[in-house]
C-alpha cells in the first residue's frame, strides 16, 4: 500500500519556516508547528536487527523517509584472515560468515577452491555435499520463518520451526561434530561419509516433516495480521531487484526465475527433479511463499538423492591437493610427506582468478579468489547475499511504516555475520 | 469469485476462522510429552563425532604419544596451539613435546589438529563444561591435557574411530610410532609394518 | 667436468648453441647441460647438485630426453655440446623422475614427525611435487645415530647419499673433513677414517643437506621451520660481513642459517668468485650469546659501592647530570669515550658527534685501534685510499697472493675461502708468510714458515730480493726515480742473509717468493695481525706498498693490498670518525674545510684542533687525572690489555666511568654507571665490512629485558645534554644525517672499486720515509726464555663476545689452554692436557698443554679470548710512534712442567 510520491512529498521546509524578511526583522515571529525530519538511530543493540546492525532511520512522522544502514559492527576481517592461511585452513573461518547456515558457507568455498585447483569431486561425495547443502537450507528457511514470525510478533511459529531445527542440528552434531560451525566440507570432497544411523534418522525427518510445514502454513497463511504485515510490504520490481542484484528467494519473489541450482547445474542438482518457486508481486509475502514451497522442495531434493546415491570415495584423490588417508599416512612415508605438507604449507595453486557462486538459501553467495601461486590466496573477496541485500534496504523501505523496518531487514534472511564479515 | 466463496470468506472473517484452525494445532501440542530437558540435571546423549574439549592421549601402555611434531600448530587455523620440543631427558634421542598449550578461548573446535596429527595423540572429547570464573585456567597446558585425555579416553578414541581418523581394530591398537630403532634398542617388539 | 667456470679471465670460453624445448640457447662451451637448461629459468629437479660444487650425479632426477638417445640422460653431468637437441618436459620424464624419488623414498624412514628438516626437506618436496601415492611401507635401515660430533649429529637413517656435504667440504671449503662409507650394508656418511668429526666446523655441509641427514646439536628438536621468524641480517664476529638468516621462535634465537643452503642451488659457477653464501662456525653455531642468561637486564648505578638495579629515567639523569657536572667543573676535555667496533655505523656516528658535539672533546677512540688502523693510517698516507683495495671477485682471480701474517682460515673462514677457490680454480700461487703452519699453509704453493715476530722482516727481505733479483717494473719505478733511488739506497742496508737467518727461510725461497709475486699478473697482498698487530706494523704494511709499487702492481687491476679486521664493523668505526684523527669520511680532524662542514651540521664548534688522545693516551691521561669521566660503549680495555698497561688504576682513578654493555664484563665491574645495551641481533642499522661493503643489520627480536639499542641510549644521553641535533625516531634518522654528509656511503653491498694513487706520497718526503723503514730491527733479547708466546684468535671466538656464546665454549672452551707443538711436548714429556707453568719476569701461570699441529718447535700459541689464566699479563705493551697502536701480542716465556 505504497503511497504516491504525491501524497508524500518530503521536500525540506525549513527555509520556509525560518524565512526572515531582513529588512524587516521584526516582523519574523517564529513559525507555530516546526516540521522536519527525525532521525532515529535504530540500533546496533536493538534485539530485532538480527546482529549488530545500525541503521540510521530519517522519518517523517512514522513514515520512513530514509534509511542509512550502518555496517562493520561485526566486521572480523575474514577476508584478510584468508591471506594469511592455508586454503584448507580457511574453511573453519568460513563456518563463522553465515553462522546459522555454515554448511552453505563451507559448500561455496570448497566450490570455489575445487574450480581453482581443477578438481572433479567423486560422485558419491556430490551427492553428500547435495543432501547436507538441502538440509542447511531446510534449517536455514526454518530459522527465517521462525525469526520473521516472532518479528511480526506471532510467537507460537518461532517455537515450532526451533523445535523441528534442533533435531536437524543434533543430526549435523552426529555428523561432523558440530551443531553450527560444521566444517564438513573439504577441498575434493566431505570430512565423513553418513553412517546408517544418520541416513536413518534422515530418513525419518523426511517422513516427519512436511506435515510439519503445514502446521508451520496454518499460523501464517491466512492470518490476517500476517497478511497486513507482509502483503505489499517492501516491494521491489524485477528491474530494481535485478539491477540491485538481489539473489535468491529475495529476486525470485519478484518473478525472476533465477537459481543458480539449475544454472550451474553443479553437484548432483541436476540429477534430481525439482521445481524453482516463482512470486509475482515482489513483496515480503512472496517470499515467505518462496521459502516455504522451498522447504517441500528440498525435502523432495534430499529424498532422491539418498535414493539414486551409490557407494563409492568421498574424497577426490589428487594427490598435491586432498588429504591423504589417514590410516596410510601412519604407515608410509608418501602419506606422511602428503600429510605434512599440505597441513604445514598448504598445497600450490596456480596463478589466477576465479570467481564460483553457489545458490545458497539466502542468495548467491560468491567467493572470489586471487591467487598468484604458493599455498595462500592473494586475495579473497566474499560476495555475501547479505550484504547486497543491505544494499537494497533503502530503496524497498522508503514509506514505509517505522513498524516495518524490522520486517524489511528480516524478509532479506539477513545475518550480519556474513554482511560484515 | 463467485458467492459461495465470497460468503465463504466473509464468515470465516467474521468468526475468525484462522485463529480457530491455529488454535486446533496449539491445544494439540498441549497433550504432547514437552522436548525440553532440564539441564544440568538431564544431560544430552553427546554423539561420538561431537567435537569437545581436546585431550592428549596416551598409548595403552602409558607412553605419551605426541612426538612434539608441531604440525598441529601448523594445522590450527586460530593459532591456539603452541607446542615447545625437546630432547627426551631420559630416552636420549627422542623428540617430545615439552610443553604444550592449548588456548581454549582461541579454540574453535573444528577438529584439525586432530585430522593432521600423525600419531594421534591428539583427540576430542564430550566434555564440554569447561566454564570458569578465572580465565586464566582456560590456557590448557600439557597436564591438564593428558587428565582430559586420560580422563575421557574412551570418547576419545571413538572420536578418532567417527571420524575415520582410526579404525577400531587390531592394528590400530599395535600401531604406535616407532624411533628409528637405531636411536634406542627398542623395548617393544617392532611393529608390523617394520617386519 | 673441471672444476674451472669455463670463462675465467685468462681464457675465454667458445660459444655453443643448442636446443632446449624447442628453443635455441647459446652457452658456453664446458658447462654442464643442468647449468644451461637452468640459465634459461626452467628448473629441472636434482637433489645432489650445487652449483658450487661439481656435478655428482647421484640423485638420478636431473633427467632430460636428448634427441638420438633412446633412455633419458642425467643433464647434471653431461656437458653441453652444440647442436643438441633437449626435451625437458613430459609424462615419461615426469615417470621417470617420479621412480627416481620413489627409490629414494623406499628406504627412508617414518621421520617427519621428529625430523628438524621436515618442512624444509627435498626428498618431501621432490615427494609431493610427484605426487607419489603409492609406496609400500617404509623399510628401515636403522643405523644408529651418530652423535660423536660436537655440534653436528649425523642421522643417516635419512640420508640419500646425495654427496653434497662430502662435496662441498671437499670442494668449496678444502677442508675434506667428510666421506661415504660402505657400513652396515649402506653407504653412509662418515667423518674422515670414521673418526669423531672434528674439522673448523663451518656447517656448510648441515646447509646443503637436502634432508635432515645432517642436524644441528644446537637447536635439534626445538623447532620446525614453520614456526620460526627468518630475518637477515649481517653477522656480527668478523670483518667479512657474511650475510646471515637469523631464526627465532618468541625473541629467542633457534639457529642460524645461511643464504647457502639446497634451496638456493641455481647459480652460476663463476659467481661463486664474489662468495658462496656460506658461514662460519662462529656465525653459524656462536649465535647464543644473543639470548643468554648472562646478559644486563636493567640498567645499573653503584650505590654504597655496590651496583644495583635502577629505572633507565633515572639512570639517564644520573649520566647526564655528572657529565654534565665534570665538563662544568673540569671542561670538556677531562671527558673520553671508547666504543667497540661491533656497533653499527650509526651508533658509531653518534658516538662521535655525542662526544664532539654534545660534550666538546677529541679524546675518543674505537677498538679498531688495535690494529686496523695501523693499516689504514699507511694506506692512506701512502694510496690515498682508507680501506682494503681489492674486492672478493680480485682475491679469487688473482695468479699469486702472498698471505702475510694472517691466519685467515682462523681468524676470517668466509675470506678464506677466496683464496682457496684462488687455489683450486683459478690455479693461484699462494705465498703464506706466517709464524704457525697454518691451515693455509698447507695448502699454499710457497708456504714460509717464519720464526715469530719476524713477518715485517720477511716484507722487507722480499722487497729487497726484488730489487736484487732486478723484478721491478721500470715503467713505474721510472716514474718516481729519486723515490726509487732512496729506496734503493734504504735496502741496501738489509742483507738478504741476515734476513734468511733471522727468519729462519732460506735465501732461495725468499728469492722465489719475490719472484712468484713479481712476476704473476695479478698478485695480491692479505696482510693480517702478524703484520698491523706486531711492532712496526705501520712501517711494515708500507714496505708492503713498497713492495707492489716497485712490482709496478700499483693501480693495476687485479692487484692490490688488504687486510682482515677481526671485529665486524672496523672499517666503519674509522670511516666514521670514531678516533681523535679522524672526522667522519676519514677526513682529518684538523681539517678546516671539514671541520666547518660539520660544525655547521651539527651546528656547534668542534673541539680545538691538535687536542685528542687515542685509546693508550686516554689510559694515560686516566692516570694521570686529566681525564675524569670515561664512557665505554661495549668496550672492555681491562680484559684486553695486559697488566702492564695499568688499566686498572687508570679505571680507579676516574670520577666517573660509564660501562654501556650487553654483558657484565671486567671494567664493567669497576664502573659507576652500567647500562644494558642490545646486542647486533636486537636492533637495525648497518655495518661496512673490510671491503666496503655497506650492508644491513636488521632488528630480529625484541631487546632482552630492558636492555636498549646503543644509538638509543646514546642518542638520548646527547639530547639530555642539551645537543639538539641528537633527537632520533629511528636508526634510519641517523643514516639520513650520515647521507647528507658523507654522500655515496650508503652503497648497498656493492661498494666502488677504489683507485690508489701513490703520486703524492712518492714525490713528497718519500726519501726521508725510506730511509728508515729498511734499518735492520733489534731483536730484542729474550733473557733465555726459549719460548716464544704468541696470542691470536681461534677460529672457533672472536674477541670476548664469542666466549658468552654456550655453542663455541662447547668446541672451545673458555679453560685456555697452551698451544704447543708435538716435538716441545714430546721433549719436554708432555701429553695433551698435562699442566704446565709459564712464566717470565712478569709472574707465573700454571695452564693445561696441547699439542697443536700448526704450532711451531720453540713458539707457543694462547687464545687472546681468554682470561683464565691471565696469559695476556706476560705482554708488555709498544706504542706504534705514528699510529698510536698498542702491540702486545707476543713475548718472552719459559715454559716447564709443573
Amino acid at each position: 500500500m505504497r503511497d504516491t510520491e504525491k501524497t508524500y512529498r518530503f521536500e525540506d521546509q525549513r527555509d520556509t519556516i525560518y524565512k526572515v524578511d531582513p529588512e524587516h526583522p521584526e516582523t519574523a515571529t517564529l513559525p507555530l508547528q516546526r516540521t522536519e525530519e527525525l532521525l532515529l538511530n535504530m540500533g546496533p543493540q536493538h534485539p530485532s536487527t538480527h546482529g549488530v546492525l545500525k541503521v540510521i532511520l530519517e522519518l517523517e512522522g512514522e513514515r520512513l523517509v530514509k534509511s542509512t544502514p550502518v555496517m562493520g559492527y561485526l566486521h572480523r576481517g575474514v577476508e584478510k584472515l584468508a591471506e594469511e592461511g592455508t586454503y584448507h585452513q580457511f574453511i573453519p573461518h568460513t563456518d563463522r560468515l553465515d553462522y546459522v547456515c555454515a554448511m552453505y558457507n563451507n559448500f561455496a568455498y570448497c566450490r570455489a577452491v575445487e574450480k581453482l585447483m581443477n578438481i572433479t569431486v567423486p560422485e558419491r561425495a556430490e551427492y553428500l555435499r547435495t543432501i547436507v547443502a538441502e538440509v542447511q537450507r531446510i534449517i536455514g528457511h526454518q530459522f527465517w520463518l521462525g525469526t520473521q514470525a516472532l518479528d511480526i510478533g506471532a510467537m507460537t511459529v518461532f517455537f515450532y520451526t526451533f523445535r523441528d531445527r534442533e533435531i536437524l542440528l543434533d543430526w549435523f552434531d552426529e555428523l561432523c561434530g558440530a551443531r553450527l560451525t560444521t566444517s564438513w566440507y573439504r577441498i575434493g570432497g566431505v570430512e565423513r561419509d553418513l553412517t546408517p544411523s544418520l541416513i536413518a534418522k534422515l530418513r525419518a525427518f523426511l517422513d516427519y516433516f512436511p506435515p510439519k510445514i503445514d502446521e508451520y502454513q496454518v499460523f501464517l497463511e491466512k492470518n490476517r495480521i500476517w497478511l497486513a504485515r507482509t502483503k505489499g510490504v517492501a516491494v521491489i520490481s524485477a528491474e530494481d531487484a535485478l539491477s540491485f542484484g538481489l539473489s535468491g528467494p529475495t529476486l525470485r519473489g519478484s518473478g525472476v526465475g533465477y537459481d543458480l541450482r539449475k544454472y550451474e547445474a553443479y553437484a548432483a542438482y541436476p540429477k534430481c527433479a525439482f521445481n524453482v518457486p516463482v512470486g509475482k508481486n515482489g513483496d515480503t509475502y512472496d517470499r515467505y511463499w518462496i521459502r516455504v514451497m522451498e522447504l517441500y522442495e528440498s525435502v523432495k531434493i534430499i529424498k532422491q538423492c539418498l535414493d539414486q546415491m551409490q557407494e563409492g570415495p568421498i574424497m577426490a584423490s589428487v594427490p598435491s591437493v586432498t588429504l591423504p588417508p589417514k590410516d596410510r599416512v601412519f604407515t608410509n612415508l608418501d602419506s606422511m610427506i602428503q600429510q605434512f605438507k599440505l597441513f604445514s604449507q598448504g598445497f600450490d595453486a596456480p596463478p589466477g582468478e576465479i570467481y564460483c557462486g553457489t545458490e545458497a538459501h539466502k542468495g548467491e553467495l560468491g567467493f572470489y579468489i586471487v591467487s598468484t601461486g604458493g599455498g595462500k590466496p592473494y586475495r579473497m573477496k566474499i560476495r555475501s547475499p547479505s550484504f547486497i541485500h543491505m544494499g537494497a534496504f533503502d530503496h524497498m523501505s522508503r514509506g514505509y511504516m517505522i513498524a516495518d523496518a524490522v520486517t524489511i531487514f528480516g524478509t532479506y534472511d539477513i545475518v550480519m555475520g556474513e554482511c560484515d564479515r | 469469485m463467485s458467492v459461495v466463496a465470497l460468503a465463504k470468506k466473509v464468515w470465516e472473517a467474521a468468526l475468525f476462522a484462522e485463529i480457530w484452525s491455529a488454535m486446533k494445532v496449539t491445544f494439540k501440542h498441549m497433550l504432547h510429552k514437552p522436548i525440553t530437558f532440564q539441564y544440568p540435571r538431564e544431560q544430552r546423549v553427546i554423539p561420538d563425532a561431537h567435537r569437545g574439549a581436546l585431550g592428549l592421549l596416551r598409548y595403552d601402555d602409558g607412553k605419551e604419544r605426541c612426538v612434539g611434531c608441531d604440525l598441529c600448530e601448523a594445522a590450527c587455523p586460530s593459532r591456539c596451539i603452541k607446542v615447545i620440543s625437546a630432547e627426551d631427558k631420559s630416552l636420549p634421542l627422542q623428540r617430545y613435546a615439552s610443553e604444550f598449550y592449548i588456548d581454549i578461548t582461541k579454540c574453535v573446535f573444528c577438529g584439525y589438529c586432530v585430522e593432521a596429527c600423525p600419531v594421534n595423540a591428539l583427540a576430542m572429547t564430550k566434555m564440554y563444561e569447561f566454564s570458569t570464573h578465572d580465565k586464566r585456567t582456560l590456557l590448557f597446558d600439557k597436564k591438564r591435557l593428558y587428565q582430559i585425555g586420560e580422563q575421557h579416553l574412551e570418547d576419545g578414541k571413538k572420536y578418532l574411530y567417527a571420524h575415520g581418523q582410526e579404525k577400531n581394530d587390531q592394528m590400530y591398537h599395535d600401531y604406535r610410532y616407532f624411533f628409528p630403532q637405531s636411536v634406542k634398542q627398542s623395548t617393544q617388539p617392532p611393529p608390523k609394518h617394520l617386519t | 667436468m673441471g672444476l674451472k667456470p669455463a670463462t675465467n679471465p685468462d681464457v675465454e670460453a667458445a660459444s655453443i648453441d643448442l636446443t632446449i624445448d624447442g628453443k635455441t640457447v647459446t652457452a658456453k662451451d664446458g658447462v654442464s647441460l643442468y647449468d644451461v637448461i637452468s640459465s634459461t629459468g626452467k628448473i629441472i629437479p636434482a637433489m645432489c647438485y650445487h652449483y658450487t660444487f661439481d656435478p655428482f650425479g647421484s640423485c638420478g632426477m636431473c633427467l632430460v630426453m636428448q634427441e638420438g638417445k633412446k633412455a633419458p640422460v642425467r643433464s647434471c653431468t653431461a656437458k653441453a655440446t652444440a647442436g643438441m637437441i633437449i626435451r625437458t618436459e613430459g609424462d615419461d620424464l615426469f615417470q621417470a623422475r617420479k621412480k627416481a624419488v620413489e627409490k629414494h623414498l623406499s628406504v627412508h624412514p617414518l621421520d617427519c614427525p621428529v625430523c628438524d628438516a621436515d618442512g624444509h626437506c627435498e626428498l618431501q618436496d621432490m615427494a609431493f611435487q610427484h605426487q607419489v601415492t603409492t609406496l609400500a611401507n617404509a623399510k628401515q635401515k636403522l643405523i644408529p645415530e651418530d652423535t660423536r660430533s660436537l655440534v653436528l649429529d649425523f642421522n643417516m637413517n635419512r640420508c640419500i647419499a646425495c654427496g653434497e656435504c662430502i662435496n662441498i667440504c671437499k670442494d668449496v671449503l678444502m677442508i675434506d673433513a667428510l666421506q661415504f662409507m660402505k657400513k652396515g650394508g649402506f653407504t653412509q656418511v662418515v667423518a674422515k677414517g670414521d673418526a669423531p668429526l672434528a674439522c673448523e666446523f663451518c656447517g656448510d655441509c648441515l646447509a646443503v643437506c637436502p634432508v635432515g641427514a645432517i642436524t644441528n646439536k644446537f637447536s635439534k628438536y626445538l623447532y620446525k621451520p614453520w614456526q620460526l621468524k627468518k630475518t637477515t641480517t649481517t653477522c656480527n664476529y668478523c670483518g667479512d660481513g657474511c650475510q646471515m638468516h637469523v631464526e627465532t621462535k618468541d625473541n629467542e634465537v633457534v639457529r642460524v642459517t645461511s643464504p647457502l643452503s639446497w634451496k638456493n642451488k641455481w647459480g652460476d659457477r663463476s659467481e661463486t668468485a664474489k662468495g658462496h653464501g656460506g658461514l662460519c662456525v662462529r656465525g653459524r653455531f656462536g649465535f647464543q650469546f644473543i639470548d643468554s642468561k648472562a646478559r644486563l637486564t636493567q640498567p645499573l648505578i653503584r650505590k654504597d659501592r655496590k651496583l644495583t638495579e635502577s629505572p633507565w629515567i633515572e639512570t639517564v639523569e644520573t649520566v647526564v647530570g655528572r657529565l654534565a657536572d665534570i665538563k662544568a667543573r673540569y671542561g670538556p676535555n677531562a671527558i673520553a669515550g671508547l666504543i667497540t667496533a661491533r656497533c653499527s655505523n650509526e651508533e658509531l656516528y653518534l658516538f662521535q658527534k655525542l662526544m664532539r658535539a654534545a660534550i666538546g672533546t677529541n679524546h675518543l677512540d674505537s677498538s679498531a685501534r688495535y690494529g686496523h688502523l695501523n693499516f689504514v693510517h699507511a694506506a692512506q698516507h701512502a694510496l690515498g685510499v682508507g680501506r682494503m683495495t681489492n674486492d672478493s671477485a680480485d682475491i679469487t682471480k688473482a695468479k699469486s697472493i702472498l698471505v702475510v701474517g694472517s691466519n685467515i682460515t682462523e681468524t676470517n673462514p668466509v675470506f678464506s675461502l677466496r683464496v682457496k677457490e684462488a687455489i683450486r680454480v683459478y690455479k693461484s700461487q699462494v705465498i703464506v708468510v706466517d709464524s704457525a703452519n697454518t691451515n693455509l699453509a698447507k695448502l699454499a704453493s710457497h708456504p714460509m714458515l717464519v720464526k715469530p715476530g719476524t713477518e715485517g722482516l720477511f716484507v722487507k727481505g722480499l722487497v729487497k730480493s726484488v730489487i736484487e733479483q732486478d723484478l721491478i717494473d721500470t715503467d713505474v719505478t721510472g716514474r718516481h726515480a729519486q723515490a726509487f733511488a732512496a729506496l734503493k739506497q734504504a735496502v741496501a742496508g738489509l742483507s738478504l742473509d741476515a734476513v734468511a737467518s733471522a727468519t729462519g727461510v732460506s735465501k732461495v725461497q725468499i728469492n722465489e717468493a719475490a719472484s712468484v709475486f713479481a712476476e704473476a699478473p695479478r698478485s695480491v697482498i692479505i696482510c693480517g695481525e702478524g703484520i698491523v698487530r706486531r711492532p712496526g706494523g705501520y712501517q711494515h704494511v708500507l714496505a708492503l706498498i713498497d713492495l707492489l709499487w716497485v712490482t709496478g702492481k700499483l693501480g693495476r687491476p687485479g692487484c692490490g693490498i688488504n687486510t682482515v679486521t677481526e671485529e665486524a664493523n672496523e672499517q666503519g668505526a674509522v670511516d666514521m670518525g670514531t678516533s681523535p684523527e679522524f672526522l667522519p669520511g676519514q677526513v682529518p680532524s684538523d681539517s678546516d674545510e671539514a671541520r666547518t662542514k660539520f660544525s655547521k651540521a651539527w651546528s656547534t664548534p668542534l673541539p680545538n684542533k691538535g687536542v685528542g688522545a687515542g685509546l693508550m693516551d686516554i689510559l694515560k691521561k686516566c692516570r694521570n687525572g686529566e681525564i675524569k669521566a670515561l664512557y665505554l660503549v661495549g668496550e672492555n680495555p681491562l680484559g684486553t690489555l695486559p697488566a702492564s698497561a695499568e688499566v686498572k688504576p687508570a679505571l680507579e682513578k676516574l670520577e666517573l666511568l660509564i660501562v654501556q654493555d650487553p654483558f657484565m664484563t671486567e671494567s664493567a665491574q669497576l664502573a659507576h654507571i652500567v647500562l644494558p645495551a642490545c646486542t647486533f641481533a636486537e636492533k637495525d642499522g648497518t655495518m661496512t665490512s673490510q671491503d666496503g661493503k655497506v650492508q644491513r643489520i636488521r632488528q630480529t627480536m625484541d631487546p632482552i629485558g630492558e636492555s636498549l639499542p646503543d644509538w638509543q641510549i646514546l642518542a638520548a644521553i646527547g639530547s639530555g645534554l642539551g645537543c639538539a641535533s641528537m633527537e632520533y625516531e629511528s636508526s634510519q634518522d641517523i643514516q639520513r644525517e650520515i647521507m647528507k654528509l658523507l654522500p655515496g656511503y650508503y652503497n648497498l653491498g656493492q661498494p666502488k672499486k677504489v683507485t690508489v694513487n701513490a703520486d703524492g706520497y712518492l714525490s713528497n718526503g718519500y726519501q726521508a720515509e725510506a730511509a728508515g723503514r729498511y734499518c735492520a730491527e733489534q731483536k730484542a733479547a729474550d733473557g733465555g726464555k726459549r719460548f716464544s708466546l704468541t696470542m691470536g684468535q681461534l677460529l672457533y671466538h672472536s674477541g670476548k663476545l664469542s666466549t658468552q656464546a654456550s655453542g663455541l665454549l662447547l668446541i672451545a672452551s673458555s679453560a685456555g689452554q697452551l698451544h704447543m707443538s708435538l716435538q716441545d711436548m714430546e721433549r719436554m714429556g708432555l701429553k695433551d692436557g698435562d699442566r704446565v707453568r709459564v712464566w717470565s719476569a712478569k709472574g707465573t701461570a700454571e695452564l693445561s698443554a696441547r699439542a697443536d699441529l700448526s704450532v711451531l718447535p720453540g713458539s707457543c700459541f694462547y687464545p687472546e679470548h681468554f682470561n683464565s689464566p691471565p696469559i695476556k699479563d706476560f705482554m708488555t705493551v709498544e706504542v706504534d710512534a705514528v699510529t698510536g697502536v698498542p702491540y702486545f701480542k707476543q713475548a718472552a716465556v719459559s715454559v716447564e712442567k709443573a
